[in-house]
């Protein structure tokens, strides 16, 4: 069952794309940077909200990922969670030095995070659990919509909502698991299917 | 869900520390806490976990945007920078060329592949046709899938399914006129692997792939096309 390689870039996986970055082929960089580009750049500017910041930000992860490449371990989660992961790590990092002010949760990219509509092409992008959890996020009451969204996007702490939602601590605490506990619901029966 | 290993209302009192644990939002005395529960908790452990997932997930929602113009060449010249010193020596020669040419010459294309690379099936081709993949055999099933790059440097790498012991392995190859390379070693667990190296001879000159057990069995063979 020989076959030479004749289907397109896109039929590449993610490990294997990871496995010529880790020997320094340099095709399989630029394959996984135009893979990856517009999501890691897309959540670093939702979370930032300064497109130079976020350009910033999605460099230096890159640069992350192509120095770990060689240690990516497929068993410990997808090529694409380790790499949003990353971007988001470094992008409330880069809020924390570099300003005091967090994003404004009214910015264009939270609010279309925030928004119960449903993008035509999220099916072609999204495995089941992804699309489900997106469901789930919209049918959320929006008090716990924004909490879940403002500690696993943005990295605020129970006690940071609290105070920017001018609401009780345990309040805060309670919404974020609460949310999370319907999350958990949805991507638990992707999963299972 | 009633499968306590320590005290319901503790596991129930943790919930919430637990959940912005998985959000990586937790600090502090909480969070030593938590972790130190969590250790001896089987239940909470495994809560954990599926949080974790569910946080994951919420980060692949994020709207995705088209970066600065640039951005590519940009990246290309910050990779360059903090590669290793053997491609130092080309710096000062690269420094003089555009961005445009300064990524395509890091990145390893040709400007004019570069320039077309997104617009056509037959450009992307081109591009992988020296990426070979043929499946990895043993008694006539397949264990799982081989790759060859003919890049630079030439890599191979494998990924196995099923069907195959725990333990190490050794990868070694065959080439054109008969000699004998071993690529590299790694584990196997469970029967699943993916794993990768660099090869040290031409990729056009490789025959066969083999994985060997640690007692000298072969577990699987690959044959490439010629
Ligand atoms: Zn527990």
């Amino acid at each position: 069952m020989n076959r030479r390689w004749s289907r397109g870039e896109d039929d590449i996986s993610d490990e294997l794309l990871l496995s010529g970055m880790a020997v320094g082929d340099d095709r399989a960089g630029l394959v996984f940077v135009r893979r990856y580009q517009r999501r890691l750049f897309g959540l670093a500017l939702g979370i930032v909200g300064d497109t130079g910041l976020a350009e910033d930000v999605a460099q230096e992860a890159f640069m992350r990922i192509f120095r770990h490449a060689p240690v990516f371990d497929a068993r410990r989660g997808s090529v694409a969670t380790w790499t949003l992961t990353i971007t988001r790590n470094l992008a409330i990092d880069a809020l924390r030095v570099r300003r005091a002010v967090p994003t404004d949760p009214q910015d264009r990219v939270f609010q279309e995070l925030m928004s119960n509509r449903r993008q035509p092409d999220d099916a072609a992008l999204t495995s089941d659990a992804v699309g489900r959890a997106k469901a789930a996020l919209a049918g959320l009451p929006i008090e716990q919509r924004r909490a879940v969204v403002l500690a696993a996007m943005y990295g605020r702490t129970a006690a940071e909502i609290a105070a920017e939602e001018a609401i009780p601590l345990g309040t805060a605490k309670s919404r974020i698991r609460l949310g999370m506990a319907k999350l958990r619901e949805a991507v638990v029966i992707a999963e299972a299917l | 869900m009633s499968d306590y290993t320590t005290e319901p209302t503790r596991c129930e009192a943790m919930q919430e520390d637990l959940t912005e644990l998985a959000l990586g939002t937790l600090s502090g005395r909480s969070r030593s806490e938590v972790l130190d529960h969590v250790e001896s908790c089987s239940r909470c452990q495994s809560e954990l976990e599926w949080l974790s997932i569910v946080a994951d997930t919420v980060l692949q929602l994020a709207p995705e945007a088209e970066p600065p113009v640039g951005f590519e060449s940009r990246l290309a010249e910050r990779l360059r920078g903090s590669s290793d010193v053997r491609r130092l020596k080309h710096r000062r020669r690269a420094s003089v060329l555009t961005a445009a040419a300064l990524l395509a010459a890091v990145l390893g294309f040709g400007l004019g592949t570069l320039v077309t690379a997104r617009s056509t099936d037959n450009v992307s081709q081109t591009k992988t046709a020296n990426l070979i993949s043929t499946s990895l055999n043993s008694q006539g099933h397949v264990l799982g899938e081989v790759f060859v790059s003919a890049g630079n440097p030439a890599w191979m790498f494998m990924t196995i399914d099923s069907g195959t012991p725990s333990g190490v392995v050794w990868c070694e190859v065959t080439l054109t006129g008969g000699r004998v390379e071993t690529i590299g070693q790694f584990n196997l667990s469970g029967g699943y692997a993916a794993w990768g190296a660099p090869l040290k001879s031409p990729a056009g000159q490789v025959r066969t792939a083999r994985l060997i057990a640690a007692n000298g069995t072969v577990l699987a063979s690959a044959i490439l096309p010629a």
